[in-house]
């Protein structure tokens, strides 16, 4: 297989990939939602009690695999199947090689099976002499074409028709209209038939395994795991342990959410179940161990085995809109795939493709069994980080309070030089961001109070600003507006000096040592003003104390309970501006500045997709201004920005961001806010780099331009 | 004289029709022979229907490409549109699978609301359950470029026959 870097780059300089992916995740959003919330509707249930009782069944049998893989192979082989367990991959080649020796079979048909991809089956038969053919369109093109596929449910998605065309056509030795899809469709029925009708054994994967009756449950549209299963004299299944269940009523649960999640269907054209070798034949069941059980002895990465292999995190996932699933996965591809490659192939082959996560949440808020992707994507980026020797040097310059700051004076004196320099080839989509002279701490304590136009609860409060450290250098005039919005709130506003980083940047990077010295400077920073509320204008800092804080400091319990006490005292300043510091409806209604406040909102992704604030920030800008926003579509989908990642994979950066700027040049905004200030920065430096007319603002410098 | 459907079988209808499938009423086996015979001269069928007239063949090359087949659904599902075709013998499933157009007769009275009725009734019939399909609508592939294609393996045409006429 080629490097990771070949894939990157050769994906990253394909926009019909990318082009198509778009068109493709946009639709399925739709059609996906819309089944949704019809089942939402008919079973008196949210998809999110849907997923955690079906999430609950997977846990619980996997808690007791062993006693279900033990019914399972009682009640298949009393129903006259062969059930063997195999440890690795080469163990399962092994098995089906020696049946295939001892039958004298060298034609076996396939239907589409993941695990078969995933012990690369058909190259070591091929070593056998053993011819495999895969029968689904999607696995059939891509044999042809020598490739793996793209992703789980659509394999050959990245293929582009004139391809198709080719391929077909030096197979079937006939000549394709790259635009007659449906003849082209037709010939692979023709194509394979032949194949069916002499292959000594077919092969399918198996969408679950029924304990109660040994049962294999297969989902399928194209018919061919029908044929698959009736033609030949032996049937091959091969599965991982994962996919057992206990009953049929949990079978039909998990197809509640299967094709919905999959091709947003409400039910894929064939559901095929089998049960036990059929009259004269052969059923061996092959069950694959391959690294599941490392996964399941693993209290953080357990969660994963509940996967149905839908492909749902693939197809809302920015990055792999971008760069597709050859470089954004292994053999596995999407989120999940950056999650179970580790196990059965090898760290080595997910570190790349991990890479390319910029940590939106978009996955885990759509999967439908509930896998905490995101988190477990960081746990293993953690594990196995070998970060290049640039960026393990700039997060510890990062790390030092006095350093960092020393580097944004050094920033700011050279910053009207370098903005004027052209940027390395491969960022030129963006623009460097002005360092302006004076820092957010700096500017506040320059100023006197704004006085308070309201009384509110925050008449009685004091208030530490937690100001994020790209804040407090880049964007002061962000924080300075948080000051002052508090401050007409009543509030007494202090800046703890000592406060840096919570340590974000090293987390997302992987390096936890680094991120964990970050979090407890800024818990001790803070806990010197034990009866101060906390409030940051930096949902992503906010985020962190309350989300990977617990899981960055797991195994520490004195510190991890000092965080969480910060964490209790900290808000999000929109969060404590729509309570405590709730100003009167209409109190920023007064004319801004300038002319035109048409405004529309990026809502930070982590926020939507992690917290569920969804459109806190539009609710909370339109009750003090009194407008409504503008509506922009894919508010919530990532700016591009995701830590280190628009640095280090600058393509994916500007590609999730092209989309973004995309949707706000649809709207007529004069200005784009959004609450998470690395979000500013992406989207004001894309823009700029586009020349685009509006302007980007934190939301509280939008509502602090209207104070009196 | 007006026909008065219940909503199981209006709803079987609107969801099968969604998945491209298509539906037509007999009152008789013998009218539903006669609607497959004026599709096609041949239509083949699988054993054991009361179709007398028309073929059941018994090898794999006899039915494959058949312009039409008829096959019959043990039940059918409202809720998805689904039919349920329990097929031990492999050459009902050549029948279901390799002619062009399928028709699949089922009672009105065989049609159950929800998948989840479905399956108990599977789970309470070990036979059936040696091979049991779900058939939603004609076969289908969206593996080039995502283009929704009618028929790749299996029929390009589906059919749900309901037969109005209770079981004697």
């Amino acid at each position: 297989m080629t490097s990771f870097t070949t894939r990157y780059r050769r994906a990253a300089a394909d926009p019909h990939l990318r082009g198509g992916l778009l068109d493709f995740q946009r639709s399925w959003r739709v059609s996906r939602d819309g089944q949704m919330a019809r089942l939402e509707e008919r079973s008196g249930k949210s998809f999110d009690q849907l997923r955690g009782e079906f999430a609950q069944t997977k846990d619980d049998t996997l808690a007791r695999l062993d006693d279900y893989i033990a019914e399972f192979r009682e009640q298949a082989e009393a129903a006259g199947a062969t059930v063997v367990e195999v440890e690795t991959a080469q163990d399962a080649l092994e098995y089906i090689t020696a049946i295939c020796r001892a039958r004298g079979i060298d034609l076996i048909v396939k239907s589409k099976s993941m695990v078969s991809e995933e012990i690369e089956l058909n190259h070591h038969l091929e070593a056998a002499n053993i011819r495999a053919i895969e029968t689904d369109l999607g696995e059939w093109l891509l044999q042809l074409a020598s490739e793996r596929p793209s992703h789980l449910v659509m394999p050959a998605i990245h293929q582009r028709r004139e391809r198709v065309a080719a391929l077909l056509g030096e197979e079937l030795e006939q000549e394709f209209d790259p635009d007659d899809i449906p003849a082209m469709v037709a010939s692979a029925r023709g194509g394979l038939r032949e194949h069916f009708l002499k292959a000594g054994a077919g092969l399918t994967g198996a969408n679950a395994l029924i304990a109660e009756t040994g049962s294999i449950m297969l989902v399928t549209n194209e018919g061919n795991a029908r044929l698959v299963t009736s033609l030949p004299k032996i049937h091959f299944v091969t599965a991982g342990i994962e996919k057992l269940i206990p009953s049929w009523a949990d079978a039909q649960r998990q197809l509640q959410l299967l094709p919905r999640s999959a091709t947003a269907q409400h039910l894929s054209t064939y559901t095929t179940c089998i049960t036990g070798a059929q009259p004269g034949k052969e059923m061996h069941i092959i069950l694959l161990d391959n690294g599941r059980r490392s996964m399941a002895a693993d209290p953080q990465i357990a969660d994963a085995l509940r996967c149905i292999r839908c492909g749902a995190c693939a197809n809302v996932c920015p990055p792999y809109q971008v760069v597709g699933g050859h470089a954004f996965g292994h053999i596995y591809t999407g989120a999940i795939g950056l999650v179970n490659t580790p196990f059965h192939h090898g760290p080595e082959h997910a570190a790349g493709p991990q890479s390319l996560c910029v940590s939106c949440g978009a996955c885990a808020e759509v999967c439908p069994v509930d896998i905490p992707l995101p988190e477990q994507i960081l746990q293993l980026r953690s594990r196995n980080a070998h970060a290049p020797l640039w960026e393990r040097l700039a997060l510890q310059f990062w790390a030092r309070p006095r350093w960092f700051r020393l580097g944004a004076r050094l920033g700011a004196l050279a910053s009207p030089l370098l903005r004027r320099l052209p940027l390395p080839p491969r960022h030129r989509w963006r623009t460097l961001p002005p360092i302006p002279g004076r820092t957010a701490r700096q500017r506040i304590a320059a100023r006197r109070p704004q006085p308070p136009i309201a009384a509110t609860e925050a008449g009685e409060r004091n208030v530490s600003l937690f100001l994020q450290c790209l804040t407090d250098t880049l964007l002061p005039e962000a924080a300075d507006a948080a000051a002052r919005l508090l401050e007409a709130a009543g509030a007494r506003v202090y800046v703890p000096p000592k406060q840096h980083c919570c340590g974000l940047p090293a987390f997302d990077a992987g390096d936890w040592e680094t991120a964990r010295r970050m979090a407890k400077q800024t818990i001790t920073a803070l806990e010197e003003h034990p009866g101060r509320d906390i409030v940051t204008p930096a949902a992503s800092c906010q985020i962190a104390m309350q989300r990977h804080w617990p899981q960055l400091l797991a195994d520490d319990p004195p510190w991890r309970a000092r965080g969480e006490v910060i964490a209790r005292r900290s808000y999000d300043l929109a969060e404590y501006l729509e309570t405590t510091a709730r100003l009167p409806d209409g109190a920023l209604a007064g004319p801004p500045n300038d002319a035109d406040d048409s405004y529309a909102v990026h809502r930070f992704c982590q926020g939507s997709n992690v917290m569920g604030w969804d459109a806190r920030v539009e609710r909370l800008v339109a009750r003090l201004t009194g407008a409504e926003p503008e509506p922009l579509r894919e508010a919530a989908t990532c700016c591009g920005f995701g830590g280190l990642t628009s640095i280090t994979a600058p393509e994916v950066g500007q590609g999730i961001l092209e989309r973004k700027l995309d949707c706000v040049a649809e709207t007529d905004a004069e200005t784009l806010v959004t609450n998470n200030p690395g979000c500013v920065l992406h989207l004001r430096a894309g823009a700029e780099a586009r020349r685009m007319p509006h302007r980007t603002q934190h939301y509280a410098e939008y509502l602090a331009a209207r104070l009196p | 004289m007006t026909i008065v459907r219940s909503p199981l079988v209006t709803e079987f209808e609107t969801t099968l029709e969604a998945a491209q499938g298509e539906i037509a009423r007999f009152d008789s086996w013998a009218a539903l022979a006669s609607f497959a015979c004026s599709l096609d001269l041949n239509p083949v069928a699988r054993s054991g229907l009361p179709l007398d007239d028309i073929e059941t063949p018994r090898s794999v090359e006899a039915i494959a490409d058949r312009p039409v087949g008829v096959t019959q659904a043990a039940l059918a599902v409202a809720e998805t549109g689904s039919l349920l075709l329990v097929e031990p013998d492999p050459l009902d499933r050549y029948v279901s699978l390799l002619t062009r157009h399928l028709i699949v007769a089922v009672r009105e009275e065989d049609i159950v609301p929800t998948l989840a009725d479905a399956f108990g009734w599977l789970a309470a019939q070990p036979r059936a359950a040696a091979y049991a399909t779900f058939v939603t609508g004609p076969s289908r592939t969206a593996d080039i470029e995502r283009s929704l294609t009618i028929g790749v393996q299996g029929p390009s045409r589906l059919t749900a026959a309901i037969l109005t006429e209770r079981r004697p």
